[in-house]
């Protein structure tokens, strides 16, 4: 199985961030996790960087329920510069919320890769390195 | 003396000359006095003939002038003097002069006779043209060509005026005057000068002041000049003088511009006359048609070439012979007149329309004043109306005659001073009477039954007597013995104040009784009818006035007698009410009109419906709805509470919703939390790990235990909807809020405003009003902006019956735009402020509307938030 170079966890939870990682690791998908409290701040990560491919993520777990951006703002801004970045980015919904309307909602999003809800299971995890 | 050279130089003399001597013995003469002297005396002077004879042979009554004059000469002098000889006379010039000889010694005397009468009969003719032309009574005057006034005449003078220049003899010229190339004067003279020969030309010259009469008004009268210039040629054919002749033509001006007026006048009446004028000339061309008959044209057809357009010729005019009718006035002379029908076709918007027109064509010759033409005036007037009318008029009587037939009405006529009476052919119909029969008073009453027989009778002779009309339902028996009811009506017929004839009609009503017999029946079976339905009917007239009412609605109106009187006399309060309105909205829209109505005495309601009858009447159908109408009313309350009941039920169901949402989201996510935790406990062996693991399940669990009592505090809000209300004032209870928030306050330095005038208190729950205030006053502490003083102003006041309570910070504000659909949803925090927990608002919200209030924010980041909190009126 080949690893995953770059995970980037947009979550407002250090708890979940914390668990996220160690199951992570735990399963070798990643050598490079890094971990935002804001979904602002990756935005801005990624503006700064599309066109340093190493720079950029391979996958993005984005939590939807977030102060200050939250996770439906993150996919709007996302999907104007997603043409811009040097490299296909996957994003993957992590949410907690098991509402279906929600789900619907993220689905109009074609670029997003998958709706996971938490907690993280290590068969999820291994699919994401398919 | 030499005698031989004298008679040379005596012989050389154009004149007739004779020479003698100091003795008056006459010399000699030369040829010309000698054939003079033959042929005014008739004798011949021989030398030594006394001069005597020659006054003899012509003329003795001058000797003595003579035989003086000749002694002068003698003595020495000179002289010459004038004779005239002979009859017609012939004037001379008689001059003698002495003769000497050598030695200065007198011999003779020389005299020449010089005929001046050619001299004199030309000065006289001078004299007398020019008196002639002084004295003309036309202006004249004479100008060099190049204009320089020469000669002028009296008349001239008048005409210039005594100030003129050339009247005083100044030196004057034409072409240097400017009034005179205004008047026309220069261009003449110029074109005199030009064609060389005579011009003539009418000029308005000057203006006349004219006094009127008694009155103190000048009037300028302008004066007209008929100017006639001409040149005299001189010898070499250049022009020597031009001359000017003005004659004054301002009256005949005058009455050529005042004829002219009145063409133009006439031109104009004739124009406008509204009847048709057609002037033709004595040949049938039209030579003027005025406006009226133009439009006739143009409504005809006919205009397509009216100029052009010869009567005689004309197939048309022939066709309904107008030729025969022009050709009648032109030879005898008279005025014709004739009303004609036209029919033809006219296009009317594409379509072919058949027109009949009435016209009455009156021609008649007249004299052309000037050049002594016939011609003739056709008047044209268009009678299709009037025609049209008479027609009507005709078509109307005949229609009364049919009447007459129909109506079964026959006329009669008592004759007073005959005691003749009568009957018209339909009086006999009715008595079935052969026409025409013979007729008495007597026997017309006879037909009558016995009863109406009296009544009639009774009313002849009050009629008679004091000329009373009459008009009575009585009854007769026909010729053949059927029984009629009529009616008999009769007038009496004043002359000279007395009665001279009684006059009237009878008519036939037997079917009309029939009828109205059936229509009573018809009536009280109605009256059956609408007494045993269980409806208010009745019937008014457009006035109010009720001409019938049914049992049920005489009940409903509960008022004695209301038949045959005015609903709104009876009534009084519906004047001006709905009722009233409705009557006239039926009369005016001639349609049906329902209407609901409430009579508040009897605390009843009525249902109403108009209908207008062809008779102009209205039908009222009324049924007390008092029952469904107080159903419907608590159908309604009902319905109200039923639809405030639903509201809040979708209220509570919102919040269920909105809480489902939030044990969704935010009991779930510390729940998956745990579920991770346990997993990767149990799937680690390291004493180590799990420690930390431990550490996280407290962190985990004491969140969840934050939620949950976040929760309880909200749904024990949602419990809590009966909780108890007592008056608060808004100034004690936010200083309690102070109290508690002292060091806060203290530390963040806040300004506390208050404004509680206006509404200084309110009903409402103690704890919810307290949280409320601690929340915002909290919110404005927490989201205070650096650098300045923080301020919070609370402010209440009454808005349509409700409290509003105002809070306006001077914080760091939020966006709007971005957060607003979130502000006050539960966990939402839009600033990076580690107290933010998402939940101050959503309680505050939460409470608000539990107790039927609402709370809104206004917001601009960097200046400042403000709450808006309405509570429900109490």
């Amino acid at each position: 199985m080949k690893p995953l170079h770059s995970i980037f966890i947009v979550d407002d939870d250090p708890i979940h961030q914390q668990i996220t990682q160690i199951m992570l690791d735990r399963l070798s998908i990643s050598n490079d996790v890094t971990k935002f409290s804001d979904a602002q701040d990756v935005l801005e990560h990624l503006r700064t960087h599309t066109n340093d491919a190493a720079a950029l993520p391979d996958v993005i777990l984005l939590d939807l329920n977030m102060p200050i951006m939250d996770g439906w703002e993150f996919l709007e801004a996302f999907s104007l510069l997603r043409p811009q970045l040097c490299k296909d980015i996957k994003v993957y919904v992590l949410t907690s919320s098991i509402d279906d309307t929600d789900k619907e909602r993220v689905n109009k999003f074609d670029f997003v890769a998958g709706y996971l809800t938490k907690p993280l299971t290590n068969d999820v995890i291994m699919k994401l390195g398919r | 003396m030499n005698n031989a050279l004298l008679n040379q130089v005596v012989e050389a003399f154009p004149d007739a000359v004779a020479v003698f001597d100091t003795d008056l013995r006459f010399v000699s003469c030369n040829r010309v006095f000698a054939a003079d002297h033959i042929r005014y005396l008739g004798t011949e002077m021989k030398p030594g003939d006394s001069m005597y004879k020659l006054c003899e042979a012509c003329c003795p009554e001058l000797l003595q002038q003579s035989l003086y004059n000749w002694e002068r000469a003698i003595a020495g002098e000179r002289l010459t003097f004038a004779v005239a000889v002979g009859e017609p006379p012939v004037h001379f010039q008689i001059s003698l002069s002495p003769l000497f000889n050598e030695q200065q010694v007198q011999e003779a005397v020389i005299m020449v006779c010089r005929n001046i009468q050619p001299e004199l009969d030309a000065r006289e003719n001078e004299r007398f043209f020019r008196s002639v032309l002084e004295n003309l009574p036309v202006g004249l005057q004479q100008f060099s060509p190049d204009g320089w006034s020469r000669d002028i005449n009296e008349m001239q003078r008048q005409i210039l005026g005594e100030t003129h220049p050339a009247v005083n003899n100044l030196p004057y010229n034409v072409h240097e005057d400017p009034i005179n190339r205004r008047s026309g004067l220069n261009e003449l003279l110029g074109e005199v000068v030009r064609r060389k020969a005579p011009v003539k030309k009418e000029m308005l010259l000057k203006y006349k002041e004219e006094k009127e009469e008694g009155q103190d008004v000048t009037r300028l009268v302008p004066l007209y000049y008929e100017g006639t210039g001409f040149p005299v040629m001189g010898m070499n054919g250049e022009i020597a003088y031009l001359f000017l002749i003005l004659s004054e033509i301002t009256e005949k001006k005058l009455a050529q511009i005042s004829l002219e007026k009145s063409e133009r006048l006439l031109y104009n009446i004739v124009e406008n006359l509204p009847v048709g004028y057609i002037q033709f000339d004595n040949f049938g061309f039209i030579h003027r048609v005025n406006q009226t008959q133009r439009r006739f044209f143009a409504h005809s057809g006919l205009e397509e070439q009216p100029e052009a357009y010869n009567m005689i010729s004309d197939p048309f005019a022939r066709l309904f012979d107008m030729e025969e009718l022009f050709m009648q006035v032109l030879q005898k002379g008279k005025m014709m007149r004739a009303e004609k029908k036209l029919e033809f076709e006219m296009d009317i918007a594409g379509g072919k329309m058949n027109r009949e027109v009435f016209l009455d064509v009156t021609m008649f010759p007249v004299e052309d004043p000037v050049d002594k033409d016939q011609i003739v005036v056709a008047l044209v007037n268009d009678i299709t109306e009037k025609k049209r009318q008479e027609l009507e008029n005709a078509k109307a009587q005949e229609f009364l005659l049919q009447t007459g037939e129909t109506g079964k009405i026959g006329g009669w006529e008592y004759d007073m001073t005959t005691g003749l009476l009568r009957w018209s052919a339909q009086t006999y119909k009715i008595h079935e009477l052969p026409p025409f029969a013979t007729i008495t008073l007597e026997k017309a009453l006879s037909f009558y039954t016995h009863e109406s027989r009296k009544k009639v009778s009774q009313a002849v002779n009050a009629c008679i007597e004091r000329g009373k009309a009459f008009d009575l339902p009585v009854s007769l028996n026909t010729a053949r013995n059927n029984l009629l009811q009529v009616r008999a009506i009769g007038k009496p017929e004043y002359r000279n104040g007395r009665i001279v004839r009684l006059y009237g009609v009878i008519q036939d009503v037997t079917e009309q009784f029939k009828i109205r017999d059936q229509l009573t029946r018809n009536t009280e079976l109605m009256r059956l009818f609408f007494d045993t339905i269980d409806m208010g009917y009745a019937v008014m007239d457009k006035d109010g006035k009720v001409n019938f009412i049914n049992r049920k609605a005489q009940e409903i109106v509960d008022h004695g007698k209301v038949i045959g009187k005015n609903i709104f006399e009876v009534f009084p309060m519906l004047e001006g009410s709905t009722f009233h309105a409705r009557v006239r909205q039926c009369m005016q829209l001639q349609a049906p009109v329902s209407f609901s109505y409430y009579l508040p005495a009897p605390d009843k309601w009525y249902e109403f419906l108009l209908a207008p009858m062809q008779d102009g009447n209205i039908s009222i159908f009324t049924r007390n709805i008092t029952d469904s109408k107080k159903m419907q009313r608590e159908l309604r309350k009902a319905n109200d509470q039923l639809s405030s009941l639903n509201k809040y039920l979708v209220n509570q169901n919102k919040q269920l919703e909105d809480f489902a949402h939030i044990t969704s989201h935010n009991l779930r996510a510390p729940i998956a939390n745990l579920k991770a935790l346990m997993q990767i406990m149990n799937e680690t062996d390291s004493e180590e790990e799990k420690e930390l693991y431990n550490s996280m399940f407290q962190e985990v669990i004491r969140n969840i235990d934050e939620t949950l009592n976040d929760l309880i505090e909200i749904v024990q809000i949602r419990k809590d909807l009966n909780v108890e209300r007592e008056r608060l004032s808004f100034e004690e209870r936010l200083q309690k809020v102070k109290d508690i928030l002292f060091v806060d306050i203290e530390t963040s330095g806040i300004e506390v405003i208050t404004d509680f005038g206006e509404a200084p208190d309110i009903v409402y729950p103690r704890i919810y009003l307290d949280s409320l205030l601690q929340n915002l006053l909290t919110n404005a502490i927490k989201y205070r902006r650096p650098g300045i003083r923080p301020s919070m102003r609370f402010r209440s006041r009454l808005e349509d019956g409700a409290v509003v309570l105002t809070a306006e910070d001077n914080g760091i504000g939020i966006d709007m735009e971005r957060y607003g659909a979130k502000l006050f949803g539960f966990r939402k925090t839009f600033h990076k402020n580690k107290d933010a927990k998402g939940i101050g608002l959503y309680i505050t919200k939460s409470q608000i509307e539990a107790m039927g209030g609402s709370i809104q924010a206004e917001s601009h980041i960097g200046t400042g938030t403000k709450f808006i909190i309405t509570f429900s009126p109490e």
